[in-house]
């Protein structure tokens, strides 16, 4: 392969930024049409790695790597089983959600298309880079545009919501930098050369007691993204005040970048670290999905039921990753897209319903089935999918972490297995008050149905829901080598035990004083 | 030979800068324009004369004046610092009715005190140097005569600028009385003895650091700066938070670094070093977060980064200062570059709700400012970040990980108010109209180069750091 492939995929939408910025702002459809076809050519890009993947290999494919600026920074990108799919989501929604805003935002268009963009651009970067520099990069560069899209047009607390989205994420990746840090010069001090790239990382044996400080950085900057109870309290209101197209990244892409730094870096290089923390992991998981399903119960607003219902969701996703088994981790990868699809659906069918009705309150709709017919048959699907009814993608998710929690701890599948009810309960509540029985507000009388360009975004989705519930295997299939692997390299790495006397020539072991007095 | 090229760059400076002020007083003009491009292109010669130099080195009156690649270094921040203030200084002052075309002499002449301060291993010349540009900074910041806020600026500049002066000599003759010698290298090596520092002599370091830490404002010997630096005009505040404090650092660096591994009382004086630096580092941030005028913010904001960059001092990371300062004196113009473009009908706007909806009314000048206020707020991938990613993470390996993790708070805390006003120019719908003069291409040429400086740094810093590493080699020599 002579094109760089992952470079074009991660770089174009930056290219198209650059590009949108240079368009006159009056060509509104001009601008719509460049973004547009820009990501489309993104997604194109991205299939053509999905049917080159080679689903047997382990490792990472399509390697890029080169120098960038010593100290073992280096620019090296990557895909494997694990990301694969979470990029072809990004490059999926990307283009959906562009089509989305087309009518729902109004002014300031070209601005709004650029931070999409570059927005896509670090959501990208983070998925696919294999230096933990380069994920740092990309780690914070996606929070500015986020910032903008809430802070420019979202809704009235929006300044409020950015500020704290913001501020939260950033506490906890300035943590995760010194913990970069603190990994780059101890690698120094075992080896005598610098790295930071992840594998090379991993293989480096460290003290438990280091690794539960460097294990609780990492961890917060993950666990407040993904977001794990107790963190999760900007969630609702960025997710309220966002717009529609940045709710749905929200929820489907960044959200994400929280559970894939969870697998990809904290607990491969800090594996003693989980174990010794899985309890109480597991109980926050677990808090998570009961309180996130009972507040979805008493949400007023629908917004803010999904997104409660988001963090009771992750927190099944986040239960089993810490699983540790290959199920758990084959379902929490395959739930994190499904999570992707089926929240991302329901954001942009609440949006729907905003435009017409400019009210998000429950209380303000009823019957509105009757008036959309259309639009009631694709939103019941997008709550079946996230409520996990067979047949679609969410059954298989579910049942898979299921499986996986079940097959580590048997009283946490049976707590965890609430979120199923619960998911149903707040769901089909919530439908049946917006969408049934009789018409109590007249203004619902003038809703017209989607349009077609409301149905050309929706559909792809829907399609993909069924696929994704029908026939799992062509998605899980490609990722099942890399998860082994990973879960192989956990299971059988190591054991390092502190109070051993004497050094064993074969572990390159690290031990705190002796490292910082050197 | 040697004396000549080890001298010529300082002389082009100040003869540039007599010849601008004789011009001032005999050729009567109302633009000033010729005057600055005269300065300009007193710097661009002086700097030709100066990178000659590179990798050989020149040294003139018995080793008084040594031009190192480290030196040179600092000459070339300097260079660019006092250019881009003269280009963003093209149409402020006229506007702000402050046309004076001593401007650029006093200017060219602090330039040359900066030049000597950083070129000599003595402690004397060292002195000279700064008074020679403390006495152009007093009457720089009270540039404009009829404002009030400007002369207060700089009665208090000169006050406290003495203040810290009479710490500098009277620590240097206690120094003296110890080591016998000015000479940096000397100091460092009386502290070194295997008998260990007099008293006195450590009393004399003290407080030579101390008046230091006046001239670089660090908590809590930096009361000063904040009025200064807002009272002053603008361009000759980018001046100040970039030009003496890069000098100051430098010295401070030469000073303190070698004290690294040694004993015990040279380590007590590195533990008051980290003091002042997380003092700084949180103070700065703190107080800034409580501002309303931009400019002030800026202000106490570059005190926050003095903090940082003694971070870098402390670790004895030569390499790592001379990078933060470069990243810095781009994000600063850049800053300071956007206020100055906040001016319109000779008036500057500088509060916070002047800034409400600039960023669409203004495109140009809100996306600017936006990307340097996020350089400054330590965001990759641009150059702020790579900056302050060397300096801690050289703390880290030195074992300074208090401090990097209080660096790291502070950013946060920073964070937050760079962001603010962002907020404002984004998103808050303004309150009064503001109209800016937006005719002014020598602004937008510092702006773009800020730019593409803070661009390069943050993505592809590989020769700069290579020059730096090589430079930071020759500090200790």
């Amino acid at each position: 392969m002579s094109i760089p492939i992952l470079s074009l995929v991660t770089f174009v939408p930056l290219l198209g930024a650059v590009l949108l910025i240079f368009l006159p702002r009056e060509r509104k459809t001009l601008l719509y049409s460049v973004a547009l076809t820009l990501s489309l050519f993104v997604f194109a890009a991205s299939l053509f790695l999905y049917f080159r993947f080679d689903a047997a290999a382990a490792g990472p494919q399509f390697v890029e790597k080169s120098a960038w600026l010593g100290f073992g920074i280096q620019y090296h990108l990557g895909i494997d089983g694990i990301s694969l799919f979470l990029v072809l989501l990004t490059t999926f929604l990307v283009p959906i959600v562009i089509l989305a805003s087309w009518s729902y935002i109004q002014d300031r268009i070209k601005e709004y298309l650029i931070f999409m963009l570059l927005l896509e651009t670090g959501i990208l970067g983070v998925f696919l880079s294999l230096n933990l520099f380069l994920f740092y990069v990309f780690w914070e560069a996606a929070l500015i545009p986020m910032y903008f899209l809430i802070g420019i047009w979202g809704g009235k607390r929006r300044v409020y919501a950015t500020m704290k989205f913001v501020l939260f994420t950033m506490f906890g990746s300035l943590l995760m930098l010194a913990a970069i840090f603190t990994l780059s010069s101890l690698f120094f001090k075992a080896t005598g050369t610098y790295s930071l790239n992840v594998f090379e990382q991993a293989r480096m044996v460290l003290n438990p007691r280091l690794q539960t400080w460097l294990f609780l950085a990492f961890g917060l900057a993950f666990a407040i993204k993904v977001p794990m109870f107790p963190f999760h309290t900007w969630l609702p209101d960025a997710h309220v005040e966002a717009p529609t197209g940045g709710s749905v990244l929200l929820a489907a892409l960044l959200l994400k970048m929280g559970s894939y730094g969870f697998i990809r870096f904290a607990i491969p290089l800090f594996p003693d670290a989980v174990e010794t923390f899985l309890p109480a992991l597991s109980v926050l998981c677990l808090i998570g999905i009961i309180y996130g399903g009972l507040m979805a119960l008493i949400q007023k607003d629908v917004k803010s039921l999904v997104a409660y219902s988001s963090v009771s969701h992750m927190g099944l996703v986040m239960l089993a990753v810490f699983s540790l088994n290959v199920e758990g981790t084959l379902g929490a990868i395959y739930q994190m897209l499904n999570h992707g699809l089926s929240t991302g659906a329901l954001f942009l069918a609440v949006g729907i319903l905003y435009e017409r009705a400019h009210t998000r309150a429950i209380k303000d709709f009823g019957g509105v089935s009757k008036q959309m017919p259309v639009f009631s048959a694709f939103f019941l699907i997008a709550i079946l999918s996230s409520a996990g009814l067979p047949g679609l993608n969410g059954f298989i998710g579910e049942i898979s972490c299921l499986y996986g929690i079940f097959a580590a701890n048997k009283i946490y599948a049976v707590l965890a297995m609430t979120t199923v009810i619960l998911g149903a309960a707040y769901l089909l509540w919530m439908f049946q008050r917006v969408m049934q029985g009789p018409i109590t507000n007249e203004k619902i009388l003038s809703f017209r149905d989607m349009g077609r360009r409301e149905i050309l975004y929706f559909a792809p989705i829907v399609v993909l829901m069924f696929w994704m519930g029908i026939s799992p295997q062509t998605f899980l299939g490609k990722m099942e080598a890399s998860v082994t692997a990973y879960v192989q390299r956990i299971k059988g790495r190591e054991r390092v035990f502190v109070q051993k006397p004497g050094p064993s020539p074969a572990a390159r072991r690290i031990d705190v004083r002796e490292a910082l007095s050197r | 030979m040697n004396v000549t090229a080890a001298l010529l760059p300082l002389l082009i400076v100040v003869v540039g800068a007599i010849l601008v002020l004789l011009l001032e007083a005999f050729w009567k003009r109302t633009d000033k324009t010729p005057l600055a491009m005269l300065s300009i292109a007193a710097i661009l010669g002086s700097a030709a004369a100066a990178v000659r130099l590179w990798g050989a080195g020149a040294s003139a009156f018995g080793g008084m004046l040594r031009l190192d690649d480290a030196a040179l270094v600092f000459t070339m921040i300097f260079f660019v610092t006092v250019v881009f203030t003269i280009l963003i200084a093209l149409r402020y002052l006229p506007r702000q009715n402050a046309n004076f075309g001593e401007f650029y002499g006093l200017l060219l002449l602090a330039l040359a005190g900066l030049m000597i301060m950083v070129s000599s291993p003595n402690l004397i010349v060292v002195l000279l140097g700064l008074e020679t540009l403390s006495v152009a900074s007093y009457a720089l910041a009270g540039l404009k005569r009829d404002d009030d806020k400007a002369l207060e600026a700089a009665i208090k500049y000169f006050l406290m600028g003495s203040f810290a002066s009479g710490f500098l000599i009277f620590g240097l003759a206690l120094l003296f009385g110890m080591a016998h010698t000015l000479e940096i290298p000397g100091v460092t090596a009386a502290f070194a003895a295997p008998e260990g520092a007099t008293l006195l002599g450590l009393a004399g370091l003290v407080l030579v650091l101390i008046g230091f830490a006046f001239k670089i404002a660090l908590v809590p010997f930096h009361m000063w700066s904040p009025d200064v630096y807002q009272g002053a005009p603008t361009p000759v505040t980018a001046f100040f938070v970039v030009g003496p404090k890069a000098a100051g650092f430098a010295i401070l660096f030469k000073l303190v670094a070698p004290y690294a591994p040694q004993a015990l009382r040279s380590q007590k004086i590195l533990t008051m070093l980290g003091v002042l630096a997380a003092l700084t580092m949180l103070v700065g941030s703190l107080t800034a977060l409580r501002q309303r005028n931009v400019k002030r913010l800026l202000a106490y904001s570059s005190i926050a980064n003095a903090g940082y960059m003694m971070l870098a001092v402390i670790s004895g990371d030569g390499a790592g200062l001379m990078f933060f300062l470069a990243a810095y004196l781009f994000m600063s113009f850049g800053a300071f570059g956007s206020l100055i473009a906040m001016g319109g009908g000779g008036r500057e706007f500088h509060e916070l709700e002047d800034f409400a909806g600039i960023g669409f009314k203004y495109p140009w000048i809100g996306g600017l400012f936006s990307i340097f206020l996020i350089a400054l707020a330590g965001f990759p991938p641009l150059g702020g970040f790579l900056a302050k990613y060397y300096v801690f993470s050289e703390a880290v390996k030195k074992g300074l990980t208090p401090l990097v993790l209080i660096g790291l708070l502070a950013s946060l805390i920073s964070a937050y108010y760079y962001l603010r006003i962002i907020v404002f120019m984004y998103m808050r719908e303004p309150e009064r109209d503001i109209d800016l003069d937006v005719e002014n291409p020598a602004l937008y040429l510092v702006l773009f180069l800020c730019l593409y400086g803070v661009l390069q740094l943050g993505l592809f810093p590989g020769n700069v750091l290579f020059v730096f590493k090589q430079a930071a080699a020759s500090l200790f020599l």
